[in-house]
Order: C-alpha cells, then structure tokens, then sequence
C-alpha cells in the first residue's frame, strides 16, 4: 500500500473539493427535492385533475428509469440543447446553466421528488382522520391545518423512511463523477491517473463515505429523536442545557 | 398571572336558548339520517342526546358546528343564523366561509377519540385555536390554556405529548382544549366511549363539574347514570327522529323508550 500521494497538496485540494461538492449536492437536493415532494404528493392527493395525472407521470417517469440515464439526459441532452438556444451564452444563466453542479443537483432534485413525494403522500393518507377534523372544528382553515397540522404529522410519521432515503442519495452522488463533476470519485480517479495507484484512492474514499454515513446516520437519529411527539415531553435540541 | 384575564364568564340565569334547531335534515347518499329534527338548548343547560347506534345522534351533534352540513333545515347557534337550502345545481348553499370560522370558534367539540394533536404538547394542543383562529398573542393563550389545563388538573403535564397520557388525561386535555376558545356552546360526541373503565369516572367528573358551573353543553352519551343525572334535557333519538324528549325523569318513563332504557334504568 503507497499513500505517500497524500502529502500532495494538490491531490489534497481535489479531495477536500470533491468532498465539500459532495455534501452540497446532498443538501441541495435534499432541501430542493423535499420541498418539491412535498408539492407532488399534495398535487397527488388534492390537485385538480391534470395536476394529479402530471404528478402520477413525473413520478412513474423518475422511478421508472435509472438516475445515471437522467443524469446524462439533463446534461448531454437538455445541456447542449439550452447550448444551442440564440444568445443563451451571452444570458445571466449561463454561469449556471453550464456548470455540471446544476445538473447534478437538478437530476437529484429531481429524484428525491419522486421517491419522497410517493412516501409523503402515503404518510399523508395514514394521518388519522380524526385529527384534520379537530382542526376544522376548531376554525382552522384549510391551509392552517395543512401545514400546523397534516404536513408535520405526515413528516412525523415517515421521518425514518425520509432519512433513509437521504442516506442513499449520499451513496447515489458518485455518479456525477461522471458528468466531470469534481466530487470525491472524480478526485480518486484523477489521483488514479497520475500515479497509477488503483485501490489506495478508491480505499480512502471508500472509508470517507462510510465515516460520513455513520455522521449522517447519527445526526438523522438525532432529528428523529427530537422530532416533536417523539418523546415523552419537550426537549431541548441537544441533551445539553 | 391569570387575575388579569377575563375568563369565561359562566353564562348567566337561562335567558335566549343557545341552539335553535329547526327541521335539520340530514342524508348520506339515499340514507335519510336526520328526517326533521328539531331542538332547543337553552342558555346556561345541558342537553343530552341518547339513542342506539345509527339513531342518528352523532350526526345531530355533528351539525352544530356544521362537520356535517344539514341537507335542509335552519340552525340558530350563538348569534348566527344559517338556513339550509340547495342551488339549481343542487349544493348546499346556505353559510359562507367566514361565517363557519365565527361560528365553530364559538361551538367547540370534544371528540369520541380525544383527537388531540400528536406532534404538539399538551399546552401546544390547547393554544393552537386560541392563537390562530381568535388571533390571541402566544402570551396570552397560554395563560388561557394553563388556566383550563388547571381546570382539568392537567396542568403539570402541560410539556408532556398526547401519546404518553393515558385515555382519560387525553380527553381531559382535549375538553382544556374546546375550553380555552371560551365556547358558547360545548359539544361533547360520546366523550367516554373510547376510555378503559376505570378511566371513565374522571373525565365524568370533569363534565359535571362543567355543568355545574351552568355552561351550556350538548352531550352525546351512552352513559345513562350519567346523562339523567347531569341533564336538564334529555333527548330520545330514534332513527332520525325525537322519539321523545323534555326532562330526564319525563323521558326515563316515556313508554317509547323504556324498552331502550331497560338495561340502564
């Protein structure tokens, strides 16, 4: 095993770049997407009814083809499409709409919308009845009872299943590596190139994903935890006072 | 804290009566489960309404704060006035939005299974209409809401979340609840139905106490003792109609009803 590589600043600067694009991208779509599962699995339940069936097709195409194929669709395809739009170079978006971040964090976007949007949805179905009627009979409006009291019941209810699926997008980011995006396996793999060196890069990244996991992980149970109505009484956010 | 406040002022000697109910008709697809009934709750009592399952009682009380929307009919409840009638298209035309929002900040419910909120505490649970619906301050809520947490004896678990109380701390906390909107009117839809026996007692106790302080209250009970003992009107419904109705003792000897009494009598 030869890691002298690692005392290489440049090599250094490669990772510490892949690893901070890394967690933008997770937090980027994760916000990004939530916010737009969120508004799929409403459009789902209560849209009017193309808005149901646009809901319904966005998320049967999203699930039912692979996110590497997406990817390369909104980069290769959409990408040098916009390219070849008059004057779209010259225009304010074009710092955004050629850079590879945009489309990956799109794509994920994209993705947690669908997969997110059908859990919500489910969750939304099972919030008791009951409960939304009290709000009625209460004088709250439609909308106050959608997000005091269905949406964070709803989350409530598939927190564990959301923070999983965050934990799996973590693992899906590597494939911007191949959009030229510098996250950590492009880092490893441009390391490979120069010093021949196949399993040490592969190695280190391999266990920087895995100590990042187990932070994720940990930090996830720590909103599910304080999640309110999870335990007995109110809690502060850390166990410190 | 709580000496500056107002707090509900129990509704004087009985004067105008709370609900006017006028001919209510109720269906459910081709199901008539209201045929015309008509009630009066004076100012100040409680009315109980009994009747076996599908009798149509839950839905009678479930129109006083309009969860069901009568088909037909005129309702009369703390100052507004709502006649039910249908379009040309055949909806229900007959209140506006901000009508129902006055009126149901005015008729507050207690439901059969609490309902109380999971994801809020149990001041959270009794402060969110005051706040949101009357536009009260946080502040001032509060001191509402602790005062009638006081008023159930729940007010040392005001921190706690619904699903760590008991059956009977949850309905006495969901009764704190349709208190602290200061109601005119107080429906209760068979209030200790879902409780364990041994529970049953304390939210009773919480009812008479209720009564007894002249608020005026509708009340939807299995619980015969109880509704006889507690009512100032009792109310016999029979398949979508006032089989029969007036004073307990008048109703517990109605002919009509003995024979749905029996068990209880």
């Amino acid at each position: 095993m030869d890691f002298s590589w690692l005392s290489d600043p440049f090599y250094q600067g490669y990772l510490w770049e892949g690893f901070v694009n890394t967690l933008w991208l997770l937090l980027v779509s994760s916000v990004g997407g939530l916010i737009l599962a969120v508004g799929v699995a409403l459009a789902r339940l209560r849209g009017p009814q193309p808005l149901v069936w646009l809901a319904w097709a966005f998320t049967t195409m999203i699930r039912g083809t692979p996110l590497l194929v997406q990817l390369f669709f909104f980069y290769y395809g959409v990408g040098r499409l916009l390219e070849g739009v008059p004057g779209m170079r010259d225009s304010v978006l074009w710092p955004l709409l050629s850079d590879p971040f945009f489309f990956g964090a799109l794509t994920f976007i994209l993705s947690v919308g669908a997969y997110s949007g059908e859990v919500i949805r489910g969750a939304m179905q099972s919030v008791p009845r009951g409960e939304l009627e009290a709000g009625r009979a209460f004088g709250l409006s439609g909308f106050q009872v959608l997000y005091r009291l269905w949406l964070p019941r709803a989350i409530q209810l598939c927190l564990p299943t959301l923070t999983g699926e965050m934990i799996l997008l973590l693992k899906s980011v590597p494939l911007v590596s191949t959009i030229a995006l510098m996250d950590l396996l492009q880092a490893a793999n441009i390391i490979r190139d120069e010093t021949f060196l196949v399993y040490e890069p592969l190695l280190l990244i391999a266990g920087i994903y895995l100590a990042t996991t187990i932070v994720l992980t940990l930090l996830l149970r720590l909103v599910e935890l304080n999640f309110p109505g999870m335990r007995p009484t109110r809690r502060r956010w850390l166990p410190i006072r | 804290m709580t000496s500056s406040l107002e707090l509900s002022p129990s509704p004087q000697a009985a004067t105008a009566p709370a609900v006017v109910a006028d001919h209510l008709i109720k269906h459910f697809g081709d199901l008539e489960v209201l045929k015309g009934v008509s009630l009066e709750v004076p100012e100040g009592t409680v009315t109980s309404i009994i009747g076996a399952s599908g009798s149509g009682k839950s839905t009678l009380l479930r129109c006083m704060n309009l969860l069901e929307r009568p088909d037909q009919g005129e309702l009369a409840i703390a100052d507004e006035a709502i006649r039910f009638t249908r379009n040309s298209q055949g909806d229900i035309i007959g209140l506006d939005r901000r009508q129902l929002q006055r009126l149901r900040a005015k008729v507050t419910m207690v439901f059969q299974q609490f309902n109380l909120w999971p994801h809020l505490t149990v001041l959270g649970n009794v402060i969110e209409a005051p706040m949101r619906v009357k536009g009260l301050s946080r502040k001032r809520a509060t001191a509402l809401g602790e005062h009638y947490l006081e008023r159930v004896g729940m007010a040392d678990r005001r921190d706690a979340y619904p699903a760590f109380l008991s059956g009977g701390q949850q309905q006495r906390v969901a009764i704190a609840r349709a208190l602290a909107m200061e109601p005119r009117l107080l429906l209760f839809d068979e209030p200790t139905s879902a409780l364990d026996p041994e529970r049953v007692n304390e939210v009773l106790g919480v009812i008479r106490g209720l009564a007894d302080e002249g608020r005026t209250m509708l009340l939807v009970t299995h619980e015969m003792h109880f509704a006889r003992e507690v009512s100032d009107q009792l109310v016999y419904l029979d398949q979508g109609r006032i089989a029969a109705s007036g004073t307990p003792d008048d109703v517990f000897d109605d002919p009509r009803c003995r024979q749905f009494m029996a068990p209880a009598a």
